[in-house]
């Protein structure tokens, strides 16, 4: 009885929802998901108790969202929107007009018992087996060598920013990340927060949301961010007055994120802003990602990539050269998009 | 007696919720939930690294500051009983201070990284 009481409580409350957005997601899904005050977009899995995949999510990041999926802690349950895809377990929803309520009927569900709790679908073993060879997993020389549980251990690396030679960290990064544009999967090595190097594994998916309240969040403005994608009656002018007021426009440093044309993320965040129709002509032929992001901190690096509409970001991506492969020759899934060899062009700001 | 009422109580309570935390912890954290969150990518490297405190200049010029405020107040009071003599004192101790401050300049404290 204490119990019944206790899971009504909770189900009133707003629902914390992880999107992963899929190929051709509806139209206007995240303009109209803020609309909806019963549910709370959250920025991890880990704080999330529905999973909502927004369209469908193509044959080859499948794996990605699996590990996803069993990010989310228990009690959990997955809800396809308009979705291709096949999740044991997960409710399917077409309509825009039942999403709001099926969520919350769903997460009252899971709370109250009566519906199971997704079990994962990943098995509950390491990735890879053990092998290291130290006490502790290393190779034997202090903290350096071995591979534990499959995964080399971090070794120094030149550093970009002021010659101290520290360790990197390569990982794939996406594309269910909140701050990055859908689709994208970047093979990243970073050294503290510096990037270091920057591989394409998978280019975002063409859509033609709008990045520019992504970027509000980002400079830590999350309440203009809502109003923006909410596209709250206050009228054009009003948004306008308070993006300047706030003065967003200045925590963007200056020259940040310059392509070949000479447009920087100050210039494409002032178009963002202004909310005209007309694309910002970009030329973007000889811009890669690599010309883009390498030497830059994480925040800067993440503004830039959201400052770009997505077609051009795909051709950014197009323009990346593939990474010399150096010593570890197991890059065996990477399926690098057009990959036009520009070399790399010094100077990124 | 209300002391002792007290940290029985206190003792009591912590071990009581304790226990009732213990017994609520249900399903143990199975490995596909102990991978770092990449949204959906996978790490290459182990994270076990050295990572560099860029901060440690700061703590330097923190360190400088706050240790002369620390003798200043009471320096204060014995100000008033010795005169001058602890003005020249003082003046000696910020002397060395200021050597560590212009240290820290040279060093590149003050430009934020």
């Amino acid at each position: 009885m204490g119990m019944n009481w206790l899971a009504h409580l909770a189900a009133r409350a707003e629902v914390p929802v992880f999107l992963a957005e899929g190929e051709a997601a509806p139209a206007e899904y995240a303009h109209l998901l803020a609309r909806m005050p019963a549910l709370r977009m959250v920025d991890t899995p880990r704080a999330a108790a529905i999973l909502l995949v927004v369209g469908t999510v193509p044959k080859a990041l499948l794996p990605q969202l699996h590990r996803l999926h069993d990010q989310l802690p228990h009690p959990r349950a997955t809800i396809l929107w308009q979705s291709r895809n096949d999740l044991s377990g997960a409710k399917r929803i077409d309509s825009a007009e039942d999403i709001g309520t099926a969520i919350k009927t769903l997460h009252s569900d899971l709370l109250a018992g009566n519906v199971e709790s997704e079990p994962d679908i990943l098995p509950d073993a390491p990735p890879n087996e053990w092998r290291g060879v130290g006490p502790h997993g290393q190779g034997g020389k202090g903290m350096m060598g071995g591979t534990p549980y499959g995964r080399p251990m971090a070794m120094t690396a030149a550093d970009l920013r002021d010659g101290l030679e520290l360790d990197t960290y390569t990982a794939d990064f996406g594309p269910f990340l909140p701050m990055f544009p859908p689709g994208l999967v970047l093979k990243l090595t970073l050294q503290g927060d510096v990037i270091q190097t920057v591989a394409v594994t998978h280019p975002p998916f063409e859509t033609t949301e709008d990045r520019g309240w992504v970027l509000l969040d980002l400079l830590g403005l999350p309440a203009l961010a809502q109003r923006k994608l909410r596209g709250d009656a206050t009228g054009k002018g009003s948004f306008d007055r308070l993006a300047r007021l706030t003065a967003a426009r200045a925590a963007i440093p200056d020259g940040l994120g310059r392509t070949h044309d000479g447009s920087d993320v100050r210039a494409r965040f002032d178009h963002l802003m202004s909310r005209r129709d007309s694309a910002l002509n970009l030329h973007l032929h000889h811009t890669g990602l690599d010309d883009l992001l390498v030497g830059l901190e994480w925040h800067e690096a993440m503004l830039v990539l959201n400052s770009f509409d997505t077609a051009s970001l795909r051709t950014i991506c197009g323009n990346t050269p593939e990474p010399e492969t150096d010593d570890d020759a197991d890059g065996e899934d990477d399926k690098k998009e057009g990959g036009m060899d520009h070399g790399a062009h010094a100077g990124h700001m | 007696m209300p002391t002792l009422i007290a940290i029985i109580l206190i003792f009591v309570l912590s071990l009581g919720f304790t226990v009732a935390l213990r017994a609520g912890a249900t399903a143990s954290v199975t490995y596909p939930q102990k991978r770092p969150i990449l949204g959906g990518g996978d790490p290459e490297t182990h994270a076990w690294q050295r990572f560099h405190v860029r901060y440690y200049t700061m703590t330097l010029l923190f360190v400088a500051f706050e240790m002369e405020m620390m003798f200043m107040y009471p320096w204060a009071v014995v100000f008033v009983e010795e005169g001058p003599k602890a003005l020249a004192e003082m003046g000696m101790f910020l002397t060395i201070l200021s050597v560590g401050i212009l240290y820290g300049w040279r060093e590149g404290i003050f430009r934020w990284e």
